[in-house]
């Protein structure tokens, strides 16, 4: 660990060679999936390298790893949580009206939104989608756009006013 | 098993010697000149309490001595706790949470002779959100301080460790209130000073979690 603290990018592959089985052993006990716990292996090494300043030399490793690793599980369920939420959204959406509602009506709804969602400036729709489906964070979008937080914030709550109101409008 | 491409690559692109943070104690200790100022700054600004020489230099200056130490102390348990593989056991947290939060009421029950000194009639309100206000207040650059060094690290409970830091900012800000405000009716004591602890805390709390949702 101090070689790579260092910055010796060999260290680094020495404690992925020595973690990542059973990291992803550990990962996959929890999220049961072996694609996503590939997945958070690779998210977690990230992590790990962009926390390294916070381990303490001369104690175990491997304690440290594993709390961050478990920090990545739980993030990305929540932004799964998030994104399924979003997608129950939609659904809702497309009961939500007067007559009784069969599957081509709401496979009808769905593409309303989808049109609709066309109709919604371009930077806003970025940002609804990053957010909502993506499950990406007001951080990581502004990271990845350049923009402030506050910013990626508004586009995206700006963005869903307009979805809504363009769902509601067509359906009027 | 070896480093796939993708990820070698990536951290070859950002590798580079990192000096590891200070040991958390070594880190609370950046805050030692705030509680100096806080403890000698507060009574200072305002006026010494009137019993002074009743209650005697260990009583008065010795006991808020040793308040705001235990303040650092849980400030730099709020600093391992924002350490990732160092998180602190529930029951450490709520031992500290509860003692923190009774440490005023404490203070007082050890150092006062008499426990019906109070605002004047009709006062209480008064008297009761000026203390809470100059506590909350003296607490904010320790509160702004500790949220910086926590957020160097990694908290996986920001909520924990940010509550955790606001109390030990409470706690330093009461130390200094003690040497000011010689009420001890403990309606007093509980409401304005412990509840001016309480406020920092939540504050802490909320801070360290706005400050995580803010991480990339």
């Amino acid at each position: 660990m101090s070689g790579y603290l260092d910055g010796q990018l060999d260290a680094f592959d020495a404690i992925y060679a020595a973690l990542a089985g059973r990291l992803r052993g550990y990962l996959y006990s929890l999220c049961r999936d072996a694609s996503l716990a590939d997945d958070l292996v690779q998210d977690t090494f990230m992590q790990l390298h962009r926390s390294r300043r916070t381990y303490e030399p001369g104690r175990p490793v491997t304690p440290w790893v594993f709390a961050i690793a478990r920090h990545v599980f739980l993030m990305q369920r929540r932004s799964a949580g998030r994104r399924l939420r979003f997608e129950e959204t939609l659904v809702a959406e497309a009961r939500r009206a007067d007559r009784p509602r069969d599957d081509v009506a709401a496979l009808v709804d769905r593409e309303e939104v989808r049109r609709s969602l066309r109709q919604v400036p371009a930077d806003q729709r970025q940002a609804v989608l990053m957010h909502h489906v993506d499950g990406d964070s007001f951080a990581e979008i502004a990271a990845r756009l350049g923009i402030r937080v506050n910013a990626a914030k508004t586009r995206a709550f700006r963005g869903m006013k307009k979805l809504r109101a363009l769902t509601k409008g067509s359906r009027d | 098993m070896p480093t796939p491409k993708a990820l070698r690559d990536a951290i070859g692109r950002d590798l580079k010697p990192t000096r590891p943070l200070p040991r958390p104690m070594l880190r609370a200790l950046t805050l030692a000149p705030i509680a100096a100022a806080i403890v000698i700054g507060l009574p200072a600004l305002h006026a010494f309490r009137g019993d002074m020489g009743v209650i005697g230099f260990v009583r008065a200056w010795g006991f808020s001595i040793a308040q705001t130490t235990g303040g650092l102390v849980i400030i730099a348990l709020a600093l391992r706790e924002s350490i990732p593989g160092r998180t602190l056991a529930a029951g450490t947290v709520t031992t500290t949470v509860v003692g923190g939060l009774a440490l005023p009421m404490v203070m007082v029950v050890l150092t006062s002779s008499r426990f019906d000194i109070g605002p004047g009639a009709g006062r209480g309100l008064v008297e009761g959100v000026a203390c809470f206000k100059t506590s909350a207040l003296a607490a904010v650059p320790a509160v702004i301080v500790a949220a910086i060094l926590a957020a160097r690290a990694f908290p996986l409970r920001p909520g924990i460790a940010g509550g955790l830091y606001g109390l030990g900012a409470g706690l330093m800000a009461d130390a200094g209130l003690r040497l000011y405000c010689d009420y001890s009716v403990p309606s007093h004591v509980l409401f304005a000073h412990g509840g001016a602890v309480a406020a920092s805390m939540v504050a802490g709390a909320f801070v360290a979690t706005a400050v995580a949702r803010a991480r990339p």
